[in-house]
């Protein structure tokens, strides 16, 4: 689970899979999304094997340690160089493969065991030089709790396995909950059932496995330094010395891959086409750099999308060198339901009902980028279609993508202002990006709420300082903040909506529950939601709290961003469809 | 002038730490983003948060965490680690001089050259065609800003999205210890780039300064003593006139070598002007701080080395 990041012109920072920027914007009311390029899978390939690919990237990975990476460009690199126990394949962003393990979890009938059995001959390259085995994926959990690490999303996903609290608390070495009976078996104990979401995560780098003996030394250090010493189990490993210390990865300047010597294709699913791979970071002028890629051999991007001018030019000229993917993740601007005057359900309708979403969806580049959001659950999830898909779950204040100002004055209304506008006087702060198209879907978010008399007061900060200082700290008092937005982290709805609707999650820092949405229908449901076993069942059950969740209009969802991604012509890129990016893996060159 | 330097050096130190305190002060008023909760991802587990902010020592005062930053620092030479990434900040510095070093040196060689030349002749030549063309153009070159400049040179000459395709563009940069050749073609541009308003600068001041100095009396009895013409101008007129331009050059070469933002962002150089950059976005503040202090202490030294210079270049200075 986590935010999506927007680029601004520094960071870009990381916005990988759902920066995609505006293009112009002659807007359509089409509700589908536009199709340019083709989304290349693995079975359009026709590369060769060797060569080498550069991957050009605006700013670095969040965390080259494994254990701590959480951003799609960081997993571009990651999936390439580690094997989790599962993983996906290209053409496939909802049902994860065997990857360390030989076949799907097995979760029992109480949800409250997970077990796994992983291949016996999967080595790590030198200088650990032996075969992976279950304690070493039980000590890659274990390290993703230590501090020095930093993992985001253990707590979420892992944080029910017994013993983890005796185990961030240092009263206990290991954690108890997990089994390793044998060197291929590894048995997830939970204290609750929530095995269903826990199988899932284990599709994530933090069950790529971590020898203990190499790794726990660098782990002492505060912080870890394992990710500059890391080893790999995937057929690429990043360039190291003889005594596995990183040569290859220089922060915010390179990462250069190469293959890993005991990486054995008889027990992957992997290509690996590409002889080596060099990741070059720093290039923020994202519209030179798109050019480069455009023009030149070789090369993909990494954690940017071309801008509007370059997209323009792409979907006008050579379409085949742009691949659109849903990036399963969507933007919207979320309203504090905590305070006035959001605390008014009627309000916060009547503001859904006037917002115009196709003026803001313009602004990152209109239905080429993706469909206007209805819900919250993204297309290409499980639980998408049950909660009504494109069209949406029905409610009549998402009816009108252009807005409805008339029903936007019924629902002020009903809601205490007989005028149909807002008499308050006082300013509603609203802290958005600084910069680019983030700072464009604020103004104009700012300019939907003054239709109905609001008087938002814009305060525009870097996307980091919007987050960390504001918009996910609860007493900072935040009223709106128009530039939040949630990407899954696998395809299980759960990972959706429980982070950020959840009222049990709101927390006083890092909160990603922007809306601070604390309601005990909801919540109650979503509880029983995460101990629910089995796909059609989960999917249903968080599809019914999406509806839940849409009824009490938090938030308003105006865009299911699709990712932009572009290729030189002498590059066969495949996209992978979960990451919604570049598969590494299975990318090759003409 | 042992004396005199020595003094100059305790202030040095003096400013530095006034420097990397004002930095730190700044860090903490201004609404920067939070170290601890970037560092522990998403959706981290709160006490996750308040264990790295633990760990980094965030939850202390600011005063016990600059104090035990500039500890390390005095001590040790040690300016922490990134909270980006963990890598050590005084390895991640170290890495990225050569380029800023690279960059700033090769742009400060053209422009003196350029901006001296230029000068020169616009003030021997005063109200000519050459003149007028030549300060028409440099006032173009202060005018133009560094970032459009640097785009219009990639859109036109570089070898991949150029018209023209001479050069190496864009993330190009090779370190010289790799390929000297290569350093040297992928530098030519920036180094162009980043040259012109200098140049342009320093070519309109000498010109000011030459004209008024060829008018003064010591250049008319030199003259009438029947020296030559160059020697007039290069060894007694250019001599007094070019003093100023010592104290901005040390001033410019200091800030550059502290990093050249918009050039290395253009280009993508990676250099300490990049990672300043990088730094400030992402609430680094120990590296924020290194960068700083190193920018601070290029920009002090280079300017006691032009006040120790000045005692050379100019007598007068000297019996003062």
């Amino acid at each position: 689970m986590k935010p999506i990041r927007v680029c601004s012109a520094a960071l870009l920072a990381l916005l990988v899979s759902l920066t995609v920027a505006a293009c112009g914007s002659s807007d359509s009311s089409s509700e589908a999304p536009a199709k340019v390029g083709a989304v290349p899978t693995e079975q359009s390939l026709t590369g060769k094997t060797g060569g080498k690919l550069t991957v050009i990237a605006s700013s670095d990975v969040d965390y080259i340690d494994p254990g701590a990476a959480y951003y799609q460009f960081t997993f571009m690199v990651t999936y390439a160089t580690q094997r989790p126990l599962y993983s996906f394949g290209p053409d496939d962003a909802i049902d994860a493969v065997p990857d360390l393990a030989t076949q799907a979890p097995d979760v029992s009938s109480d949800g409250k065991t997970v077990t796994v059995k992983i291949k016996p001959d999967v080595k790590f390259s030198p200088p650990v030089n032996r075969a992976a085995t279950s304690a070493d994926v039980k000590y890659a959990v274990e390290r993703a709790f230590l501090p020095t690490v930093g993992n985001g999303y253990a707590g979420a996903y892992f944080g029910d396995i017994i013993g983890v609290q005796e185990f961030q608390d240092g009263k206990a070495k290991e954690i108890s909950g997990i089994d390793t009976p044998d060197d291929t078996t590894i048995v997830f104990n939970l204290s609750r059932g929530s095995g269903g979401v826990v199988a899932g995560a284990l599709a994530l780098p933090i069950s790529a496995p971590v020898p203990q003996e190499y790794a726990a030394k660098f782990d002492a250090k505060n912080p870890s330094t394992y990710g500059m010493n890391q080893v790999a189990t995937g057929p690429y490993m990043i360039e190291a010395d003889a005594d596995g210390a990183v040569t290859g990865y220089e922060p915010g300047k390179k990462i250069d891959l190469v293959r890993n010597p005991n990486w054995d294709s008889a027990t992957d699913y992997r290509k690996a086409y590409l002889d080596t791979i060099n990741v070059e970071e720093g290039n923020e002028d994202t519209t030179v750099a798109s050019r480069q890629i455009l023009s030149g051999t070789a090369q993909v991007n990494g954690d940017f999308g071309p801008p509007p001018p370059v997209l323009k030019q792409v979907v006008g000229s050579t379409p085949d060198q742009l691949a659109l993917t849903p990036s399963g993740g969507l933007r919207y601007v979320a309203l504090n339901t905590t305070m006035a005057p959001f605390d008014n359900l009627d309000v916060r309708k009547a503001v859904l009902a006037v917002f115009d979403r196709e003026a803001m969806r313009a602004t990152r580049g209109g239905p080429l980028l993706g469909p206007i959001a209805n819900h919250f659950i993204p297309p290409e999830m499980g639980g998408f279609d049950e909660a009504g898909g494109l069209t949406g779950t029905g409610v009549d204040f998402l009816k009108y993508p252009k807005g409805n100002l008339a029903l936007a004055k019924e629902y002020m209304k009903k809601g205490g202002f007989p005028s149909g506008l807002y008499t308050g006087t006082e300013d509603l702060l609203m802290v958005g990006t600084s910069g680019g198209v983030a700072q464009k879907s604020a103004e104009v978010a700012a300019a939907q709420l003054e239709k109905l008399g609001f008087k938002p007061k814009l305060r525009l900060v870097t996307q980091d300082a919007m987050y960390t200082k504001f918009c996910s700290v609860p007493k900072a008092k935040v009223i709106i903040c128009p530039n939040v937005g949630w990407l899954k982290d696998f395809a299980d709805p759960q990972t959706i909506l429980d982070p950020t609707f959840n009222g049990q999650n709101i927390v006083d820092v890092n909160n990603s529950n922007w809306p601070q949405l604390n309601v005990e229908a909801i919540n109650s449901a979503m509880d029983k939601a995460a101990l629910v076993v089995g796909a059609d069942a989960r999917n249903q059950a968080w599809a019914d709290i999406d509806r839940q969740v849409t009824a009490q209009a938090p938030a308003v969802p105006w865009i299911w961003d699709d990712t932009a991604n572009i290729r030189s012509v002498d590059v066969v890129g495949v996209i992978n469809k979960f990451n919604g990016n570049w598969d590494l893996s299975f990318t090759s060159l003409k | 002038m042992i004396r005199y330097i020595l003094r100059r050096l305790l202030w040095v130190v003096f400013l530095l730490f006034a420097v990397s305190l004002i930095t730190f002060v700044i860090f903490y008023l201004l609404p920067s983003a939070d170290p601890a909760a970037l560092r522990a991802g998403r959706q981290p587990n709160p006490a996750l948060v308040e264990s790295i902010r633990h760990q980094l020592g965030l939850d202390q005062p600011w005063y016990v965490q600059y104090g035990r930053y500039m500890k390390n620092l005095v001590f040790h030479f040690d300016f922490g680690f990134s909270y980006q990434n963990g890598v050590p900040v005084r390895q991640l510095i170290f890495s990225r001089l050569p380029a800023s070093i690279s960059l700033a040196a090769g742009a400060a060689v053209l422009w003196l050259v350029v901006g001296i030349g230029v000068g020169v002749i616009a003030a021997v030549r005063p109200r000519t065609k050459l003149d007028r063309a030549s300060m028409g153009l440099a006032l173009v070159g202060i005018s133009a800003p560094v970032y459009w400049l640097g785009l219009v040179a990639l859109y036109l000459f570089s070898a991949d999205i150029g018209l023209i395709p001479i050069l190496p563009g864009a993330n190009s940069y090779v370190p010289l210890s790799e390929d000297p050749a290569a350093w040297f073609t992928s530098l030519i541009m920036p180094w162009c780039v980043l040259a012109v308003s200098f140049a342009a600068f320093y070519s309109r001041l000498l010109r000011g300064n030459l004209t008024e100095v060829l008018s003064e009396d010591y250049i008319r009895t030199a003259r009438a003593k029947g020296l030559s013409e160059r020697r007039v101008v290069f060894r007694h007129g250019l001599r007094s006139a070019i003093t100023p331009i010592v104290t901005i050059f040390g001033l410019d070469l200091g800030i550059l070598l502290g990093g050249a933002i918009l050039t290395e962002t253009v280009f993508n150089i990676p250099g300490i002007g990049r990672l300043s950059y990088a730094s400030i976005v992402r609430s680094d503040l120990p590296v924020i701080q290194g960068t700083v202090l190193l920018g601070a202490f290029f920009i002090v030294f280079a300017n006691l080395l032009v006040d120790i210079f000045y005692a050379f270049l100019d007598p007068r200075v000297r019996y003062q």
